[in-house]
């Protein structure tokens, strides 16, 4: 499904991915663990096609097509999905309003008729129940006032509206206390399927017991460093980040 | 020329007793002398400090006060106090840790809770590098005098990555027969990635004097920390509290604060956050309910150091009798914390026409790209809502109990502990009673 | 003292004033003899004369406010045209005779004023007073009105045909004194909209004047007067357009509204002047002086705006409620691109008891603007039990452009019960971002963030305007972000 294949990215002339290799194929759950400015969160940004970075080396192959060369929402509109580490705010748009939108343009895009008002609002109460949201948020105007924790599961919320192919989950799990977290872990495990994929970006191990990887790569200075299965995330909460370093640099 | 012979001010006693009682105080001599250096600049503020200028400490500190400390009370009746049955308690009498009273054996791995005194005793790095580092004796005299006078408290540390699902719960008890000052202190650590629900109480038990609890807790949150922090302020008619909370945060933590002040002559709450790096969450909730003489004052300041944090503050109070309530929000935005969403709002109901609010939201925003906004109201309880209850068959006295409830609930709803909103929820009823 | 003053004018009116009275425009400038010529030239009763000209004198004695946050080069007061009636051939009989584009812009609005084919229609009917430079050319729907007894004309009218209302209510609300425009507005206004709804009436239609500067170097100095007897209802829509051009037009009007016991005004404003070009060259200057009166209890005024235009906007549609339970609203919508400058609000000035105000501010800045909110909100010591609530927001799009709230609260009465809250947010990069991330362009997402913002405002619009001011808003700030 993603094919990532010696990825260069910078910012402001500042290299910050220094060569990424990875493969994804469909039903895979991938962790990426770093510390910060590993640039985890700059690979998501440069998957989803923030245009501050810049991409000087290497290609990106998603499903036969060259990613580097689709606009941001057409990346969207192809099934890739970002849960944002700090989703912005924007008032005054419904939630509602705002994925009857979207929604409008994604099957537009692929040349299919706007959803029914009636299959919309079936969708929207049987997403909110499996993702477990308050229908009090979804209601409200896109994050405002939101607490760190509602944000985060209203991403989750989104990601289960859009049905993407593609879900890259940003640090989701920062913010969360014990029992949201287990909600909005339950939430992505049930959206799971044979068809998608998920990359899951955090610093810290406890978000992957709940959602088990199937493997798990260690970003360090830009490159993967380490890869392996989900007890190398145990591993690594162990030992701290200190020894990865250490390891690479002997 | 006549000479004036001065009668002995508090501010002088308090200086005696401190040269007095070294030997018997906590933390390091510098310390203490620089506090109460500080202190004896500063003095015991009168309504001359625009601080303190609705609040008059100095006639609460009037009068004889006693310095010693004694433990008074029996378990038995301490118990009733221990309202969350599953938690880990901490019993602090007159301001002293008292291990006998406290549930904190068998404490999971990562938690440490133990008196201010033998943490120090033991050298703990954590309390070594974290005491008395947050709360400036410059800014506040009673933090000054705190830092000076304090004999003991908790000290309770979370380790890295440890979540601690259970409560737990720091009960301070006055139980003293003649009129006391009293400087509990405590300090809580909460480290990268871990996640605690703090409660602190204040009560009174057979006391038949006044009772000054100038009581002080520093808060450290970390790296993605997560912390619920409760104060449940029930001191009684001879309860005078001037409490302070300090709080820092790291970067990407969450610390929420909820103040509950349901009865006590006299309550100053000074808390101060700290955002002290980016991706903060900071909530502070609070609600009083004053009544009679009664009078209730909450400072609170919202430092935004740095970019791309929230904060959201909500204070809400029921006004009755001839007591006074203070509000005083003040928010910094600082230079640097461009992004910042910073709300803060002060909601009253005044159900008598002797009683006095008092409602000052200061923001001080030296950055140009930020998100706040404050609101203030003052109202009576709603005459078209109360009839709206009436004609359903409510009586008056009912219908206003419910409408105060809908009120209150606002601010009880954000507490997550099941067991304390509950009994909060029932004290609130008595005293709407 | 009225009739001293009488005298004295109409002893100086004996001396060299000479009238060219076919002339179509006033020559540029101001002085008595001007202001003599206008009235002339719509053949006004005496006692207008004197008005204007007691007006005139007090605005000589006045000096141009400089207290609100724009900055302009101030208008030279002797280079303006004071009356510019439309060329002969302008002067309409029938509405075929209606410049086309005129109606296009009608089109546009998504009102006709033909009235068969409203009358066909399914619509909601709605009656036009149109005012091209300062001269009113077709009311419609008049007779539909007069059967119930509304009054519904041009100012120019009503002082002839029914000079004893005009008399007794021109002037009750906002003074000729009042301020710097008001004062000019009253000494040399030319036509305007006048509309009486009678006691117990309910306007069956929406009233609406459409307002267009045409010719060049003129002045509009119109002035609305609208009177809701006891029990009445009126909603009155106002419509402004400008054409083109690289000089700055001065619009400075009034409107007065007067609502008695248990009357309701609604008035709602789409003002799209012509705003200059994006160098901030040309665009009229609108300084307006827009008040009400709740005059008795349980009157109701209404003001809603959607300020699209203008170089400049100082406008403050305000509401004196006298009476006791009224209410006053003011909903607005002001939005800014390039180098335009508004500085608006509201004035609720709480009377009677149980009086009651909401105060709804929306604030959207592009480009190099500057967009300011200044709204009062005064609690006198007899107005038990008053309310107000105010929630004024900004919207900055983009970081070269400026927002600033200046609320003034003044309260007297200790059982007042005042909200006030104000936001300030920005949309960037990051939000039109995320909605990328979702699938959604740059230019459907500034459509729905927007729109979305100014909800609360455009739902108080009539139908016939929202859609407009909707689509309005959108044109306005094309191209604004990213």
């Amino acid at each position: 499904m993603l094919s990532i294949k010696n990825l260069h990215a910078s910012i402001d002339g500042k290299e910050i991915l220094k060569g990424i290799n990875l493969e994804i194929k469909e039903g895979e759950v991938h962790a990426i663990m770093g510390p910060n400015g590993s640039g985890k969160s700059t690979l998501a940004a440069v998957l989803a096609g923030r245009s501050e970075y810049d991409v000087t080396e290497g290609e990106i192959i998603y499903n036969g097509k060259n990613l580097l060369e689709l606009e941001a929402e057409d990346r969207a509109r192809e099934g890739v999905f970002l849960a944002f580490q700090y989703p912005v705010e924007i008032p005054g748009v419904s939630n509602i309003n705002f994925l009857k939108t979207a929604i409008g343009e994604i099957r537009a895009y692929k040349g299919l008729e706007p959803i029914k008002a009636k299959d919309f609002l079936m969708m929207l109460k049987e997403k909110q129940e499996l993702v477990e949201i308050d229908r009090a948020l979804v209601r409200r105007s896109i994050n405002e006032g939101f607490s760190g924790g509602e944000k985060k599961r209203n991403e989750i919320f989104q990601m289960a509206m859009l049905e993407p192919k593609l879900s890259i989950l940003d640090e989701t799990d920062s913010g969360l206390d014990i029992d949201a977290l287990r909600i909005v872990a339950n939430g992505v495990n049930k959206l799971k399927s044979e068809e998608n994929a998920t990359i899951i970006i955090t610093h810290y191990q406890r978000l992957l017991d709940y959602i088990i990887p199937d493997f798990v790569h260690i970003l360090h200075n830009g490159k993967i460093v380490k890869s392996g299965l989900k007890e190398l995330a145990l591993e690594l909460e162990e030992k701290g980040y200190d020894f990865i370093k250490e390891e690479v640099e002997a | 020329m006549e000479t004036v012979i001065k009668t002995r001010t508090i501010k002088d006693k308090l200086i005696f007793e401190f040269e007095n009682s070294k030997l018997f105080l906590f933390g390091s001599t510098q310390l203490r002398d620089n506090a109460m250096e500080s202190f004896y600049k500063q003095g015991i503020p009168t309504r001359k400090h625009e601080e303190y200028k609705y609040t008059r400490v100095d006639l609460m500190l009037k009068g004889e006060f006693d310095f010693s400390t004694n433990k008074n009370c029996s378990d038995a009746q301490i118990q009733p106090l221990k309202f969350l049955k599953d938690a880990y308690v901490v019993v602090i009498e007159n301001g002293v840790f008292v291990e006998g009273s406290s549930n904190v054996e068998n404490l999971p791995k990562g938690l440490t809770v133990c008196s201010l005194v033998d943490a120090e005793k033991s050298n703990s790095p954590v309390f070594e590098k974290h005491y008395a580092q947050y709360a400036d004796v410059k800014t506040d005299p009673f933090i000054a005098l705190n830092t000076a006078m304090t004999k003991d408290g908790a000290f309770i540390h979370i380790a890295k990555n440890v979540i601690i699902e259970k409560p737990i719960h720091i009960i301070h008890i006055s139980t003293t027969s003649v009129n006391t000052i009293i400087h509990p202190r405590n300090l809580i650590v909460i480290d990268e990635n871990a996640q605690a629900k703090i409660i602190e109480s204040f009560e009174t038990i057979s006391a038949t004097a006044k009772t000054v609890s100038n009581a002080l807790t520093e808060i450290v949150v970390d790296k993605n920390a997560i912390v619920d922090h409760y104060k449940i302020q029930d001191e009684k008619e001879l309860g005078y509290l001037v409490n302070t909370t300090q709080v820092i945060q790291q970067r990407q933590s969450v610390f929420s604060t909820h103040t509950f002040t349901l009865s006590g002559s006299l309550v100053r709450n000074n808390l101060t956050v700290v955002l002290d790096d980016e991706h903060i969450e900071s909530h502070l909730n609070g609600l009083y309910l004053t009544v009679g003489n009664q009078v209730v004052d909450n400072h609170t300041v919202v430092d935004h150091r740095k970019p791309n944090c929230n904060s959201n503050e909500l204070y809400k109070g029921i006004i009755e009798g001839k007591s006074t309530a203070t509000f005083n929000g003040k928010i910094f935005v600082r230079k640097d914390a461009q992004k910042t969403n910073a709300f803060q709002s002060n909601k009253n109901i005044l159900l008598s026409l002797a009683g006095t609010i008092n409602t000052k939201p200061q923001l001080e925003i030296y950055a140009d790209d930020v998100k706040c906004s404050h609101g203030s109201t003052t109202g009576k309880l709603d005459e078209a809502k109360i009839f709206y209850l009436r004609a359903r068959g409510i009586g008056l006295v009912n219908a206003k109990k419910l409408l105060m409830h809908a009120f209150a609930s606002e601010v009880v709803n954000t507490i997550k502990i099941e067991a304390l909103r509950e009994y909060v929820e029932e004290k609130i009823s008595k005293t709407f009673e | 003292m009225n009739e001293v003053i009488e005298e004295k004018i109409s002893a100086e009116y004996k001396y060299g004033f000479v009238t060219d009275i076919d002339a179509d425009n006033a020559p540029k400038g101001l002085n008595e003899d001007i202001i003599r010529f206008i009235s002339a030239k719509k053949n006004e009763p005496e006692w207008m004369l004197v008005y204007r000209l007691e007006a005139f004198r007090h605005w000589l004695t006045m000096e141009e406010p400089d207290w609100a946050h724009v900055s302009y080069q101030k208008p030279d007061f002797q280079e303006i045209i004071y009356y510019s009636a439309p060329k002969p051939k302008k002067v309409l009989k029938s509405l075929d005779e209606v410049d086309p584009e005129l109606l296009k812009t009608f089109q546009k609005l998504g009102i006709s004023i033909l009235e068969q084919e409203r009358l066909s229609g399914v619509e909601s009917r709605v009656a036009i007073d149109v005012i091209v430079d300062s001269v009113s050319v077709k009311t419609t729907f008049k007779e539909t009105l007069a059967e119930k007894g509304i009054i519904f004309c041009s100012f120019g009218e009503a002082i002839q045909e029914h000079p004893e209302l005009v008399q007794k209510y021109m002037s009750s609300v906002v003074p000729s004194s009042d301020n710097f425009f008001a004062a000019l507005n009253s000494a040399v206004f030319t036509d305007g909209s006048f509309c009486y709804i009678p006691k117990g009436v309910r306007c069956p239609m929406e009233l609406s004047t459409y307002f267009r500067i045409e010719a060049a170097g003129t002045g509009q100095f119109e002035r609305t007067l609208i009177i809701a007897e006891e029990g009445s209802q009126v909603s009155y829509l106002e419509g402004c357009t400008a054409p083109m051009r690289d000089e700055n037009q001065l619009h400075a009007a009034v409107v007065e509204l007067v609502a008695h016991k248990n009357a309701q005004i609604k008035y709602s404003t789409v003002q799209n002047w012509y705003p200059g070009d994006k160098e901030g060259k040309g665009g009229v200057f609108n300084f307006v002086t827009k008040r009400g009166i709740c005059l008795e209890e349980n009157a109701k005024i209404s003001w809603t705006q959607v300020e699209t235009g203008s170089a400049i906007t100082w406008k403050y549609p305000s509401v004196i409620l006298k009476g006791d339970n009224s209410i006053g609203e003011f909903y607005s919508v002001a939005v800014t691109n390039n180098y335009q400058q508004a500085d608006t609000g509201t004035k609720m000035i709480h009377i009677g008891k149980n009086t009651k105000s909401t105060i709804i501010s929306k604030g959207i800045s592009a480009g190099f603007s500057n967009n300011s909110y200044r709204g009062l909100v005064r609690i006198a010591k007899g107005a038990e039990n008053a309310r107000n609530f105010s929630q004024c927001d900004s919207l900055l799009m983009g970081d070269q452009c400026g927002a600033h709230t200046f609320p003034y609260i003044e309260i007297k009465n200790n059982t007042a019960v005042v909200e006030h809250e104000a936001t300030t947010s920005k949309i960037g990069e990051d939000q039109l971002f995320y909605c990328k991330q979702r699938g959604i362009d740059n230019e459907k997402a500034i459509g729905l963030i927007v729109n979305g913002y100014c909800k609360d405002v455009l739902s108080q619009l009539p139908m016939e305007f929202a859609v407009e001011a909707q689509k309005l808003l959108e044109v306005s700030l094309e191209g604004s972000v990213g």
